[in-house]
């Protein structure tokens, strides 16, 4: 059955992709094998005109390029922050919600290249730093840099639901996030603020065992409070988090929930707010396995409620889809 | 009350709301640019050839709005051109406001920049249909007017690429094929060589680009025809035209010019450099579509299969006019088909059988005999149209073109129908 879901690089300079070669557009029918227009998902651009245009080849997709470690600092036993220079237009292109990159040592061959999502990017110095938390192999491997890392990118489906967040507006909005979800929170939290909205966070430390974003949320002008967002063994949402949120929404007319962790967490708040039946605005970080970033090699599949299968690293998928919620 | 609500809104959309108006529904027109009229914007021809006659039946029928609304706006009357006579040229310029006024006074709710996107159904009946926004507009029936132009895509699989037409595609998105949405596989007409659909006919010139003269002509007669220079004379083009009306030998060996308020060129497209080597156009520039030395939306791409009351086959609640509902040409054919759909949502939300016109009357004809070609190989291939090619042929044949509205009205008389839309029904 023909589908039309949302491309994060549809009418971008890396538009049409090896998607629309192998006639798996996400969004043109024309370039999914078809021969008619059935454009439900119009961004702007037309695919298969571009790509004609581009005399039937696709553009030149993203190259890995070596960044020099402008800064690294341990923040507990097992989170790195890792401050790279990337150049202004890099920097740029990633200073945006659910903006992420590709980095792994340079000795490594390139199935080491790990996603990350980008915690700030600074336009003006040209680099961006990003939270790191070591647990396996490809993790355990980043460690060894000394001096640089190969970085690939910019990719911005890091975050589901990104047009709610960047339709927002003079409105309250609140973010739920825990260990190192907080790192892609940030870059949320800002486009939130900058739109006149007062921002909530609700900060859990988990596994990294430390809040290292809260004094960046502060300086943001965020309000932070700590509350465990999961519950260590059964990775519910604790009860009277959940009744915290409630009433957040409730009493407090938040109009936006973003959820940045494990799917558990977007599980947990997506059913609350499903639950409700309230007209709130739900996002999420993209905890999808991410391996080549490009919807080649399928290891971010999920398969939607309602039939049919959707590369998430490409994909912006509605979380209430998902996970419930609007 | 009774919601109807119609997807479109040019021509045929505007008369579906006036007619499910007059008929008693709650109705609401969701447009996806900010004018009314589509294509109508950019139009202008009426009441030549059959048209009159089919103009004449539409206001007897009980829907004058529309009609008089083009008559009180037409820089020029009785205008006769190669092959066609008695001509009416309404001042593309003019009419769009006259037209919002009227539905506006009318109760009909106007929903603009707003782009129906897909549909929830319920069985058989479609529940509702989503815009891009992703609200879902819910009602009792629904009117697809959608057209069969464009988007993009089709415009360069099957033509020159995307012209910059009025529909604007790249800045409001594409036309959705609302029934195809709702499961039914849209017919698409062919043109000659065995291709699929057809460029539209016409483009228009900024008057302020050609020689005084010429604007002088134009405003005191509405046309003049320019001789093509011998070797760029192309009888191939006519082939790829909407508008088999205007595919005449004299259309290759001239330029015909029309006053609409802009200065409406007849044919598809016209190479700029070509067109400025004929005396008088030496700085004519295109103002519809932007890119008309290139080409022009592609059309005839997505056509509904419908009874002849206009509802569209294996949906309930789900009627169709204009080119979504036949290989038809012009402003009349989809005020003709949008006056029947709207009157008969009405019908439909009752359960009373639907309205079909009788063939004694051409806007009866026409849908009658669109919908039979259908079955005919050659009938992909040829359009509909009371102004010219088979169909007037067949009015001619048939006897049922004529200027006499006093023909008309005893017509219209003599099988009752006179005034039928104008029948409160909900």
């Amino acid at each position: 059955m023909y589908q039309a879901l949302d491309c994060i690089d549809a009418g971008t300079e890396y538009c049409p992709c090896y998607l629309a070669e192998t006639g798996e557009c996400i969004m043109c029918s024309q370039l999914q094998g078809r021969t008619f227009c059935d454009c439900t998902n119009w961004k702007g651009v037309c695919i298969y005109q571009e790509y004609v245009n581009n005399r039937k080849r696709i553009k030149e997709q993203r190259k890995s390029v070596v960044a020099r470690i402008a800064d690294k600092r341990y923040v507990s036993e097992n989170v790195v922050l890792l401050k790279l220079t990337t150049g202004v237009t890099l920097a740029r292109e990633l200073k945006q919600p659910g903006a992420y990159v590709f980095i792994r040592c340079p000795e490594e061959p390139a199935f080491f290249d790990t996603p990350m999502s980008v915690m700030a990017a600074d336009d003006q110095a040209g680099t961006v730093t990003a939270a790191v938390q070591i647990r396996g192999v490809k993790t355990k491997a980043l460690q060894k840099a000394k001096e640089e890392l190969l970085v690939r990118g910019p990719y911005w489906n890091g975050v589901l639901g990104l047009k709610y967040i960047k339709g927002l507006r003079n409105s309250r909005a609140l973010l739920v996030t825990r260990g190192i979800g907080q790192a892609p929170a940030l870059p949320v939290a800002k486009k939130l603020i900058a739109a006149g909205n007062k921002v909530e966070v609700v900060l859990d430390k988990g596994r990294g065992g430390v809040n290292f974003a809260e004094q960046h949320f502060l300086e943001l002008g965020c309000e932070v409070v700590h509350r465990p967002v999961l519950q260590p063994t059964t990775l519910n949402v604790p009860e009277e988090t959940l009744e915290y949120i409630r009433q957040k929404l409730l009493v407090e007319g938040t109009r936006l929930v973003y959820t940045g962790g494990s799917e558990k967490l977007h599980q947990g708040i997506g059913r609350l707010l499903a639950s409700m039946g309230t007209a709130v605005f739900f996002a999420c970080s993209n905890d999808a396995r991410l391996c080549c970033g490009e919807g080649v090699c399928g290891s971010c599949h999920t398969r939607l409620p309602g039939g049919g299968r959707v590369k998430t690293c490409k994909s912006q998928l509605r979380p209430a889809d998902i996970y419930g919620g609007r | 009350m009774a919601k109807v609500v119609v997807v479109g809104g040019g021509w045929a959309g505007c008369a579906a709301a006036l007619t499910a108006r007059k008929a008693g529904a709650e109705v609401a027109v969701l447009e996806k640019t900010d004018l009314l009229l589509g294509l109508g914007n950019v139009g202008g021809i009426m009441r030549n050839n059959g048209r009159f006659t089919a103009a004449e039946e539409i206001k007897l029928l009980g829907a004058p709005e529309l009609i008089e609304i083009t008559d009180q706006a037409s820089r020029h009357k009785n205008v006769d051109f190669p092959g066609h006579r008695h001509a009416s040229l309404y001042d593309v310029n003019l009419v769009e406001p006259m037209v919002r006024r009227k539905l506006e006074s009318m109760g009909v709710v106007l929903k603009f920049e707003t782009r129906a996107v897909d549909v929830k159904m319920d069985g058989p009946r479609i529940k509702g249909v989503l815009t891009a926004d992703e609200e879902w507009v819910e009602a009792d029936a629904f009117i697809e007017t959608t057209g069969s132009t464009g988007p993009m895509g089709n415009c360069l699989r099957y033509g020159n690429g995307c012209s910059m037409c009025i529909l604007r595609c790249p800045t409001y998105g594409p036309r959705v094929s609302i029934s195809r949405r709702a499961g039914v596989e849209d017919l698409l007409g062919q043109r000659g060589d065995d291709s699929y659909g057809a460029m539209s006919g016409s483009c228009k010139l900024s008057k302020g680009s050609l020689a005084p003269e010429i604007v002088e002509r134009l405003e005191k007669d509405g046309v003049v025809v320019l001789p093509v220079p011998g070797e760029d004379v192309n009888f191939e083009k006519l082939g790829y035209k909407v508008c088999q009306q205007y595919a005449l030998r004299e259309f290759a060996e001239n330029v015909v010019l029309l006053d609409t308020g802009y200065v409406k060129l007849m044919t598809s497209y016209y190479p700029l450099e070509k067109l400025r080597k004929i005396k008088g156009l030496e700085n004519a520039r295109y103002a519809d579509p932007y890119s008309g030395g290139k080409g022009n939306s592609i059309r005839y791409l997505s056509m509904a299969p419908r009874d002849n009351g206009l509802k569209v086959e294996g949906i309930e609640n789900l009627l169709c006019a204009g080119e979504k509902s036949g290989l038809f040409v012009g402003h009349t054919e989809a005020i003709a088909t949008g006056s029947l759909a709207g009157h008969n949502s009405a019908r439909l939300l009752l359960g009373m059988p639907l309205l079909n016109l009788p063939r004694a009357l051409a806007v009866g004809d026409i849908i009658a005999y669109a919908n039979e070609m259908l079955g005919v190989p050659e009938g992909l291939k040829n359009r509909y149209t009371f102004s010219g090619g088979k169909y007037f042929e067949r009015m001619l044949e048939q006897g049922l073109y004529t200027t006499d509205r006093q023909a008309i009205g005893e017509r219209v008389e003599k099988i009752g129908l006179r005034g039928i839309f104008e029948v409160r029904l909900l």
